[in-house]
């Protein structure tokens, strides 16, 4: 069965605007849209799907390790930078319940650091993604996403 | 939105800051060192772009003579216009990336990115999605 998704309902996907979740239900979306006689739109590109999937996974795995280091030391400013991540999380239709990451180093500062690092990496990968993806949609959600992480990473550097 | 569009929105706020922050660095002694540093990378951007543009054998967008950016009359409604303008940049790059591909996209991204860290420059906090509503 072919990948689609239904545009214009309740059940839809919307790749715009950080709501790109729900990918996986479009199988179970085309057997709705065939009973009820709506004509479904193609997802634009499977390759998207790829990167969409590969995105949603950096970012758990991102924002597993920022939760971890502010668990560790509590004294960091980390809680507005949580917000960010579960946002750009939940806009991707990810989740951190299966992403297991490594215990943040001790030192608080070297904690700061490693984070840094993993942002500015992953901001990196999406810039990627960005230059890489087929829909416009999902080109400036990746984009965004980039920049965002541009600015926590300076935001890190900041409470160093 | 076509890319030349994109690029002659992105353009007329390129001229805003040419003029936006010379004007800031005169009023505000505080702020002449940042204001300095925005209007020289602005003013480089600009070119860039209008050379961009002129490339599309696209005629580019004028800049002003000046423009409303409210009162000014403190540093604090200064670093607030530098912040609206800055986040306006980067929603104009923004735009430009799902409108091109390849080296512009490219472009676009390098540009949004820049943006997206001169709005903290001025003073806004980060956000999760730079540039989108």
């Amino acid at each position: 069965m072919t990948r689609r998704v239904l545009l214009g309902t309740g059940a839809a996907v919307v790749v715009s605007a950080g709501a790109l979740a729900a990918a996986g239900l479009t199988h179970r979306l085309d057997d709705v849209a065939e009973a009820v006689g709506i004509e479904p739109t193609p997802l634009p590109d499977p390759e998207d799907s790829r990167i969409l999937r590969r995105a949603s996974k950096a970012t758990a795995a991102l924002l597993a390790s920022l939760e971890a280091t502010a668990a560790a030391h509590p004294d960091l400013a980390l809680a507005d930078l949580e917000v960010i991540g579960r946002e750009q999380l939940t806009a991707l239709g990810g989740t951190t319940a299966a992403t297991d990451v490594a215990a943040p180093p001790a030192d608080q500062g070297a904690a700061l650091t490693a984070l840094e690092d993993a942002y500015g990496l992953a901001a990196t990968q999406r810039a990627t993604d960005a230059g890489e993806a087929f829909s416009p949609a999902l080109v400036r959600v990746l984009a965004s996403m980039s920049a965002g992480h541009v600015q926590t990473a300076r935001q890190l550097r900041r409470l160093r | 939105m076509t890319p030349t569009d994109a690029l002659q929105a992105w353009l007329a706020l390129e001229h805003e800051a040419v003029w936006l922050y010379p004007v800031l660095g005169a009023r505000f002694d505080d702020l002449v060192e940042r204001a300095t540093t925005s209007f020289e990378a602005h003013r480089d951007t600009r070119d860039a772009v209008l050379a961009r543009l002129r490339a599309l054998d696209a005629e580019p967008v004028s800049a002003q003579l000046s423009y409303d950016m409210g009162a000014l009359t403190t540093a604090a409604e200064a670093r607030a216009a530098a912040r609206t303008l800055e986040a306006g940049i980067t929603a104009a790059c923004l735009t430009l990336t799902g409108a091109t591909e390849d080296d512009a996209r490219a472009y676009a991204i390098r540009n949004l990115t820049k943006a997206a860290l001169a709005e903290m420059t001025w003073g806004a906090p980060p956000r999760a999605f730079p540039g989108l509503p």
